[in-house]
């Protein structure tokens, strides 16, 4: 067990590897309550969104949801989030676990005093599971929502308990997240575990996001990060309304980013942990930010910031692991994508 | 249970005395249950001297990376390159074909100083209790 930003949490209950392939071979569940959930209504809730968010909330149907980022004015990444629209003035805010503190100031200094703005905190009073892999349409508990597509989301009961599920996920595989009163969190996940779910720790989840080439907040990005280096621009909308940071992220994207996160292949198995320096001909540009061992593949693999002119698929780099130089190319970040096994 | 014919180290490594000052070395059940999932070892090149204690190699595991100590100085004989092409015999087996380095023993009389399978038992008791 691990302190994990104020949460304790196994970094596995098994194996990582067993926990990996539970996953992307069957079903796996995480217990992911450390997310914050916030929720936000009243009549400007979406209004606000749509001031902080790169992309608009207000565009959302209800029932659906989408992935965007919240910027700092400078275009520096404060966090990526999901928002889930609820209902006509009912939204809810999933986010990582960094930052928590700033990011609610955030929010209050744009709410302002404004009173048709309601923000709440639900974290500490629901939990959150996010059931994972290829199988989770067979588990029983799930048969009634798996008409959901990607990102949509319902009110629904799991053995008469009222949970909201979302067809959303962090391992590159189909599946579901399940929030509900944190009472019910016990006879949920026992549930789950009997119908043949694996309870998977924090070190699945990192090696599954990785492989899938998903960012880990507060490693990958953060507030001295902008989304265009760090291959996420596609989730800000510069054509529509204003935003927080919108003018400082239109600037960036004109002039073009100097850095890009790559995802590299190691040639041999030694693993590339974050902070390791990244080196090309003799000098050094730049630094893993996350790398592991990709057991789907097994190789290693891992990201990190170099040159723009070093970006471009493979290119040779090396990598310093221990005070010795690993070769390395660059490779596309999707190292493993769902069905291409 | 830890093998009563091995010898141990407080750094979690085992040697298995053989006839003629040989022996093989590997690490512990306790050391690979608290690595978990390895998938990396560099292991030194037959030939090599090596020092009592010294650093001679890595275990690369999905969590963390850790040094590999010989519990007794001597030279190099082989290594087992079944574990460094499929390293989780280290975690499936690390006391039969789990183990890494066959060393010709330099000094046999360092054998004596290490800790023996009650002693080593006993450390492992008192760290699972501390955690």
């Amino acid at each position: 067990m691990i302190d994990f930003g104020g949460w304790e949490l196994p970094v596995w209950y098994t194996s990582i590897l067993q926990e990996h392939k539970a996953v992307r071979s069957q079903a796996g569940m995480f217990d992911v309550s450390y997310m914050g959930r916030i929720r936000l209504a009243g009549r400007e809730g979406g209004a606000l969104l749509d001031k902080i968010l790169t992309k608009p909330a207000q565009q959302l149907e209800v029932g659906s949801a989408q992935l965007c980022l919240m910027c700092l004015e400078n275009g520096g990444i404060l966090d990526d989030l999901l928002v889930y629209r609820m209902g006509a003035d009912q939204y809810l805010v999933v986010w990582n676990i960094n930052n928590t503190e700033q990011k609610f100031n955030w929010l209050l200094r744009w709410a302002g005093s404004n009173p048709d703005v309601i923000i709440e905190d639900r974290t500490r009073d629901t939990v959150m599971l996010a059931v994972q892999g290829p199988a989770v349409s067979q588990l029983e508990n799930l048969k009634g929502v798996y008409h959901l597509p990607w990102f949509g989301h319902a009110q629904t009961k799991i053995g008469g308990i009222s949970v909201f599920v979302a067809r959303t996920g962090y391992t590159g595989e189909d599946g579901f997240e399940i929030i509900s009163d944190a009472a019910n969190a016990l006879p949920l996940w026992l549930s789950f575990m009997e119908q043949g779910a694996k309870p998977c720790g924090l070190g699945a989840r990192d090696s599954l996001r990785l492989e899938a080439g998903m960012l880990l907040y507060g490693q990958d990005v953060d507030t001295g990060t902008n989304p265009f280096e760090a291959g996420l621009g596609w989730l800000v909308d510069l054509d529509n309304g204003e935003f927080v940071g919108k003018s400082a992220l239109l600037e960036i994207s004109r002039q073009g980013v100097k850095r890009k996160l790559i995802g590299f292949q190691v040639e041999g198995r030694e693993i590339a942990r974050s902070g390791y320096r990244i080196f090309k001909s003799g000098s050094e540009i730049g630094r893993v930010t996350s790398g592991g061992y990709a057991p789907s593949l097994g190789v290693s693999i891992g990201l990190g910031y170099v040159p723009i002119e070093l970006a471009t698929i493979g290119t040779d780099i090396e990598i310093m692991i221990r005070n010795k130089p690993v070769v390395a190319q660059v490779v596309d970040r999707r190292f493993y994508k769902r069905g291409a096994k | 249970m830890n093998p009563k014919e091995y010898k141990y180290t407080p750094e979690h490594e085992w040697i298995c005395p053989e006839p003629g000052g040989k022996g093989r070395i590997g690490i512990t059940d306790y050391a690979q249950s608290q690595l978990g999932d390895i998938v990396y070892l560099d292991l030194p090149a037959p030939g090599t001297q090596v020092e009592q204690l010294g650093k001679i190699g890595e275990i690369e595991s999905v969590k963390a990376v850790s040094d590999l100590f010989t519990p007794v100085s001597g030279k190099v004989l082989e290594i087992n390159q079944t574990a460094i092409d499929e390293p989780q015999v280290v975690n499936q087996d690390p006391y039969g074909a789990g183990w890494l380095v066959r060393l010709e023993l330099s000094k046999p009389s360092q054998l004596d100083a290490l800790m023996n399978s009650d002693e080593y038992d006993e450390l492992v008791a008192k760290l699972r209790e501390e955690s």
